[in-house]
């Protein structure tokens, strides 16, 4: 009842006008990032991060939530005219819904896109509603032991999943860590890597090195092969037809589970849901030979698990202060920038500010639904624009951002310095994910560490004599045997970098 | 590939023992517990190990086919640098000549090194990023962007 009452107030201060025009405005930036090809999720959420930094924290995050949900429907569009996924989740998308809209069901293949994620993203947002605070109160009694497991059991599952090495993804782990650990120390308050700089007393900015990774890396990126073929297909019949909507039913049930189960464990990334439904899918059918040449039900069931799985994701990061992947990563850095701090303190102390960001989820899901099924040939459009607009722009806002956190140059440099390093770690194939991912959770994790070891007077057997961090150690070693063992599938491995 | 993942190897591993060489001078323990030293030294040892595994695993691994590159075509390459050169140029001048006429000159140079060629299109698109930017920001979201010597 009281979950309830909660609920209500939040949809009260969501329906604010205010809190609404936040909403929208998320939403479209975000489809917009989605259907950008070469603007991810994470780069987008980062660059559009100046955007809020004057208006007040519930708005601030209702509008970059919406841009991180936005960006999974609009990432669809691409797939399905371009084969270009315009994020990481949306690449099973390219498989059926390419040849759909080959065979001129592109808008069908759209719509139920939309419906789906649709689907999932409302069921998605109920489950969080009743499993949220439970869990919040659950996580209070958490104590640094507890925390600092679940921080490598969510850094173990992103590292064992990213990139075609399980080397090089710890290595990675280690090096976001380690850019983390510059400034001034957590515990003690001793500088540490400052080098006598006064602008690294304060660590390097996470904005910066985020949009140097993943904007400018992307766009160098992009710079090299800029070419892309649109397909021209029927957009102007999106509503699928009732053998279409049957056959899509079970696929969008069984997306909207799968997408939110995964979505409550920490550092399972976006792809592997979509990947899981398309798996099953094809397993379920009973004419699995239509998988690869426009089947529906590989669209409709990854996408809707995409958009479970974005709703879904934000459980572990409003509960347990956890990130899953490296745009939650930046959506927490929002947090932090705008004085909150995720986690079940934050459900004790602020209860109507995160009650107000859920119930936003509700309303960004209805207005998603409204601008992609009648707008579906307006966002096509914009796939028309030269990649040379989009690149300047993109270059512009990463040069604002950066510019703006400090109003320091030396932040642009930063910016500039790691968008040379991400273009070269993704020209080798480096996993970008564990590093981001480690830079974010460093400080905490050596936090919860130093504290549980001083608890224990140095003794590291703390970790062992407690059940619940016990049971997070193993499932960690248990993700890098399988890992080790090459057990993930290929695909998941490749594509899971966000 | 395989010869940029060793070098790059090699590159983290020289990281990792500067790391090392760096927290050597940092408290690895004190009165209360583990001191500012024990977790880097720690984290850049694991760091050090893996890099040199990583070198051994690669090495020991299959050939680069004989046709892989990494090294894109010159066209690529001159748009990559047209990118790094003029952003370094913009961060080197943005206090000095302020955000409007900044980033109106960069996005006026960059367009056209990335191939862009209708001025109809590249001088209003340079005049928003420069001009129209600076007043959604600057005036409307109360963004501080820098005004140069000029009070541009």
């Amino acid at each position: 009842m009281e979950t309830l009452d909660h609920l209500l107030a939040g949809f009260a201060a969501a329906m604010s006008l205010q809190n609404l025009a936040f909403a929208l405005a998320g939403c479209i930036l975000g489809t917009l990032v989605g259907v950008l090809p070469g603007v991810g999720p994470a780069a987008g959420t980062a660059i559009l991060i100046p955007l809020t930094f004057n208006i007040d924290p519930a708005g601030a995050i209702i509008m970059l939530s919406a841009i991180y949900y936005g960006a999974m429907y609009g990432g669809t569009i691409t797939s399905v005219l371009l084969n270009v996924p315009g994020e990481a989740a949306s690449v099973i998308t390219c498989i059926d819904g390419f040849q759909m809209a080959r065979q001129g069901r592109g808008g069908a293949a759209l719509g139920i896109a939309a419906i789906g994620s649709f689907i999932g993203g409302t069921i998605a947002v109920m489950a969080l509603v009743v499993v949220a605070a439970p869990l919040a109160t659950l996580a209070l009694k958490f104590g640094p032991p507890e925390f600092f497991a679940l921080m490598l059991f969510g850094l173990c599952l992103v590292t064992g999943l990213a990139g075609r090495s399980l080397i090089a993804g710890i290595m990675m782990t280690s090096v976001g860590l380690m850019i983390s650990l510059i400034g001034i120390d957590p515990v003690r308050g001793a500088p540490r890597f400052t080098f006598g700089m006064p602008e690294l007393y304060d660590g390097l900015g996470f904005i910066p090195v985020v949009m140097g990774l993943f904007g400018v890396g992307e766009i160098l990126a992009t710079a090299e092969k800029p070419y892309r073929e649109i397909i021209k297909t029927n957009l102007r019949k999106i509503l699928p037809t009732r053998e279409e909507w049957r056959a899509s039913f079970g696929p969008i049930m069984r997306g909207t589970g799968l997408g939110f189960f995964l979505g409550l464990i920490p550092g399972v990334g976006a792809i592997i849901p979509t990947f899981m439904s398309y798996i099953m899918e094809k397993r379920l059918s009973k004419t699995p030979e239509r998988f690869g040449k426009g089947a529906i039900e590989g669209v409709a069931g990854p996408e809707t698990a995409n958009n479970s799985y974005a709703n879904a994701a934000m459980l572990p990061l409003l509960t347990l202060g956890i990130p899953s992947s490296p745009t939650i990563a930046i959506l927490m850095g929002a947090f932090i920038v705008n004085g909150l701090t995720p986690g079940p303190f934050l459900f004790a102390e602020k209860p109507v500010l995160v009650w107000t960001i859920i119930a936003s989820f509700f309303i960004g899901n209805v207005m998603l639904l409204i601008l992609n099924l009648p707008l579906v040939g307006l966002w096509a459009k914009i796939l028309e624009i030269p990649y040379q607009y989009i690149c300047a722009g993109t270059l512009v806002f990463c040069m604002i951002g950066s510019y703006s956190i400090n109003s320091s140059l030396f932040d642009v440099w930063v910016m500039l310095i790691f968008g040379v390093i991400g273009y070269l770690l993704r020209k080798l194939d480096f996993p970008l994910a564990p590093a981001v991912l480690g830079l974010i959770l460093g400080p905490q994790l050596e936090k919860s560490l130093r504290t549980s070891l001083e608890m224990s007077a140095g003794d590291f057997s703390i970790f062992l004599t407690r059940p619940i961090t016990v049971t997070l150690l193993v499932l960690s070693v248990i993700v890098l045997a399988i890992s080790a063992l090459n057990l993930a599938p290929k695909q998941i491995r490749e594509a899971s970098d966000d | 590939m395989k010869r940029g993942w060793i070098v790059a190897s090699g590159l983290f591993l020289a990281l990792f023992v500067f790391i090392i060489w760096q927290s050597w001078s940092l408290p690895f323990l004190d009165e209360l517990g583990p001191g500012p030293g024990f977790f880097p030294i720690w984290l850049a040892g694991i760091g050090a190990v893996l890099s040199v595994l990583l070198m051994i695993e690669t090495a020991r691994g299959p050939a680069d086919p004989p046709d892989e590159t990494l090294v894109p075509p010159r066209d690529a390459m001159f748009r990559i640098a047209a990118v790094v050169v003029l952003l370094s140029m913009a961060a080197f001048c943005l206090e000095w000549l302020g955000w409007r006429i900044t980033a109106t000159a960069f996005v006026l140079l960059l367009l056209p090194a990335l191939g862009a060629r209708s001025p109809l299109a590249i001088l209003p698109v340079a005049a928003i990023a420069g001009f129209g930017v600076f007043h959604v920001f600057y005036y409307w979201l109360k963004v501080p962007l820098p005004i140069g010597t000029f009070g541009i």
